[in-house]
């Protein structure tokens, strides 16, 4: 392992912060708010301790698959490290756990919140807030994209079934191709919202930090109510949209642009996913008409926000759920756990190895019936293997213990059950609120310290896939 | 990019951020002076000019009493007495308008006092007003009423600003100690790595050379070190490898 290449290629993540935090700097000062000098610092800091790798080591493009993910990984660590400076400096409701939890949450996608009163930040902080959404899904879809599909293991071959061409490539001609999937992927779906959004009547600010948290399947809204604040159901509309498409695999997206609209439908993980999606819209409808909502209008509006909202991991609110009735809010949990496609900015345990999950089912009952059989398991008309299968289970199983022990862990640190169960549960799932203490129109404000630390590092193995962070730590890795 | 640049381009960049930390934290320091100094001209000024306007209010409504029972003399020295004493406390507070609304807020003083003011300033002794509580209760009770809410309205929001004033300090001093212990920490960070660039691209470089040149001179070993980077050190390995070509093709001509 080339130390001195991981120096080089993580100083162009702070580089990119860096940029990031300029533009934060310059929205503060076009503002005249209190975040300059923070973010200005930030910017300085991250700039020199980006551009002293690039004086010292030569450039080079020979990285292997190893080091590749070790840049990505600690890429996004030193980015949630960085990124919670400017909070740390500016103070008010930002402890160093605070920040860190605030930065983290940004950078993973995840957009649980610590603040009590969003709006009192200063429009430089805020953007820079949904700047670090932004930033955390680039850092995704490069790793779901170009550092997962070269790491071999079989939890990792799921990123393979969409795009297995590209899992072929070096690391280098793969980076390469990824940074083409997200220009006209990512940049487009961003620029796409913000324009929808703006012609909704949501000014400039709002309409590009929604647009951030949006397609990163984020959910920082800076506004305290979220998308309530904005009572339109043409705001509701777009960003429903936005959302659903950012939960789908960019490679698919990419291949209907470029022409094989075909693509999508053919995918019967993308059929599953819309199709959860509407039944879960349809029995959240019926159970809330008549119980919370007296309209069908209003039963299916609050409905389907908040199922997509929750389906594709982003987090925003137009309701509180907490007063939803239970069955309601078992189905929220239900898409909590599962989230959207593998291949998108979604978190969770992902449709693909739910599909995976069910259709293991399938093949066990079947062979059961045919004991001497020789069944195939396919996925998108190609076959599984039973390592792929293994895998998926082994990563529900962990999956759910992990959110397991930080329930038990929260709750014995005295937080409710439901409100450390379902925090662990949106934390790792990277979707942002739960509920009880923190719901969709409250925050982790009353989370003590230890337990925010926790949750952190749930929304850091959510989001690095658990397999991902522990080879990370792993000393062998860096060998 | 020369050993030259390298080096000082890591201590210019350690430099840099101390220097801009150390930059941040005197101008944040001597910001909270200039709050704290605006804190006591701007604040504390009106609410000490609040409380000698409500103290004098007071004792007029004292001396309004001692008028309503017959003491002319005593009751006119001590009305006379406070008034001024009220006018110059509302002097400070109409010359120290520093927050928005706190100009309506003494207008509101003036009035009321002005109205509070005309029913003593006429003879009570000896009038129909001598001992007539009810017109006390009924009139002047509650203009002095009046009057003492308004000054306590422009106190409250003195104190009120007062506060967020003193919380915004302590955010400054927050934000004079951060950039600091960012620095000191970052700093310790980049050490680290300067030490480990400088250990990876220069020492080791030199002990390789050193090694390389020792095993020629000792073994006869062809002289086989390879740098990384094109710096003096590269340069210094091609003349070696040179110096050693040539001292093994002058060994062959002997």
């Amino acid at each position: 392992m080339r130390l001195h290449i991981i120096l080089r290629y993580a100083a162009f993540v702070l580089l990119f912060n860096a940029i990031f935090f300029l533009i934060s700097a310059a929205i503060s000062t076009l503002n005249a708010d209190s975040a300059f000098f923070p973010l200005l610092y930030s910017a300085i800091i991250s700039a020199l301790f980006g551009i002293f790798p690039l004086i010292f080591v030569p450039s080079t493009t020979k990285i292997t698959n190893k080091e590749g993910f070790i840049i990505v990984v600690f890429g996004w660590l030193l980015s949630c490290l960085v990124g919670a400076i400017p909070y740390v400096l500016y103070g008010g409701e930002f402890t160093f756990t605070n920040a860190w939890f605030e930065s983290v949450s940004g950078f993973t996608t995840t957009g649980s919140s610590i603040l009590r009163n969003i709006e009192n930040l200063p429009l430089g902080l805020l953007f820079w807030r949904s700047v670090t959404h932004w930033i955390g899904g680039v850092g995704i879809i490069i790793f779901v994209l170009s550092v997962l599909p070269s790491m071999g293991s079989a939890g990792m071959i799921l990123y393979r079934t969409e795009m297995s061409h590209l899992a072929m490539d070096n690391f280098h001609y793969r980076t390469r191709k990824t940074l083409q999937i997200l220009i006209v992927i990512y940049v487009g779906l961003t620029l796409a919202e913000t324009i929808s959004l703006l012609l909704c009547g949501m000014n400039l600010f709002d309409s590009v930090t929604h647009s951030f948290a949006t397609i990163a399947t984020g959910g920082f809204s800076p506004k305290n109510l979220s998308i309530a604040y904005y009572k339109s159901a043409y705001v509701e509309l777009v960003i429903m949209i936005f959302m659903v498409l950012s939960g789908i695999h960019f490679g698919i997206l990419f291949a209907c642009i470029a022409g094989n609209f075909d693509g999508i439908w053919k995918s019967s993980i993308v059929r599953y996913y819309i199709l959860a999606l509407i039944t879960g819209i349809i029995i959240t409808t019926l159970n809330l008409h008549g119980n919370q909502f007296q309209s069908w209008t209003e039963a299916l509006r609050y409905a389907a926000f908040q199922i997509i909202s929750v389906g594709t991991s982003t987090g925003f609110a137009t309701t509180n759920t907490s007063l939803w009735p239970s069955f309601s809010q078992l189905v929220i949990i239900f898409f909590t756990l599962q989230c959207a496609c593998a291949g998108s900015t979604s978190g969770g345990i992902k449709v693909d190895r739910i599909v995976i999950f069910w259709k293991s089912i399938t093949k066990r009952i079947r062979q059961i019936q045919h004991p001497n059989a020789v069944i195939i398991m396919k996925v998108n008309k190609m076959p599984v293997d039973n390592d792929v299968v293994e895998m998926g289970i082994v990563y529900i199983c962990l999956y759910l213990g992990i959110v397991f022990i930080s329930t038990l862990l929260l709750t014995a640190l005295g937080v409710d059950g439901l409100s450390a169960f379902s925090g662990s549960a949106t934390t790792m799932g990277n979707v942002g609120p739960g509920f009880g203490m923190v719901g969709s129109m409250s925050n982790f404000s009353q989370i003590p310290c230890i337990g925010k630390w926790i949750l952190t590092a749930d929304m850091l193995l959510g989001r690095l896939e658990i397999f991902g962070l522990i080879i990370f730590f792993l000393s062998k890795s860096w060998k | 990019m020369g050993l030259r640049i390298k080096i000082l381009s890591g201590f210019l960049i350690l430099t840099a951020m101390l220097f801009i930390a150390g930059v941040w934290s005197i101008y944040e320091l001597s910001s909270i002076g200039i709050s704290v100094q605006r804190l006591l001209d701007d604040n504390y000024k009106s609410i000490n000019a609040a409380k000698t306007m409500i103290e004098a209010l007071e004792r007029e409504d004292s001396a309004v009493l001692l008028l309503l029972s017959g003491k002319w003399e005593q009751g006119r020295s001590i009305m006379e007495s406070a008034d001024s004493f009220f006018q110059k406390g509302f002097e400070v507070a109409k010359n120290n308008i520093t927050i928005p609304g706190e100009q309506e807020y003494v207008n509101d003083i003036e009035s009321n006092y002005k109205t509070y003011k005309a029913l003593w300033i006429k003879p009570v002794v000896g009038t129909k007003s001598e001992g007539n509580l009810s017109w006390y209760f009924q009139k002047v009770h509650r203009a002095f009423l009046d009057a003492k809410i308004s000054v306590e309205k422009l106190m409250t929001l003195n104190d009120e600003t007062m506060y967020r004033t003193a919380s915004d300090l302590k955010n400054r001093a927050h934000r004079a100690i951060m950039p600091g212990i960012v620095a000191i920490l970052s700093a310790l960070i980049f050490t680290v790595i300067f030490n480990y660039l400088i250990n990876y691209y220069m020492v080791s470089p030199i002990i390789k050379i050193t090694e390389g040149i020792q095993k020629f001179i000792k073994g006869r070993e062809p002289f086989d070190v390879k740098v990384e980077t094109q710096d003096e050190l590269y340069h210094l390995v091609s003349a070696i490898q040179e110096l050693c070509a040539r001292s093994r093709s002058s060994e062959a001509a002997e």
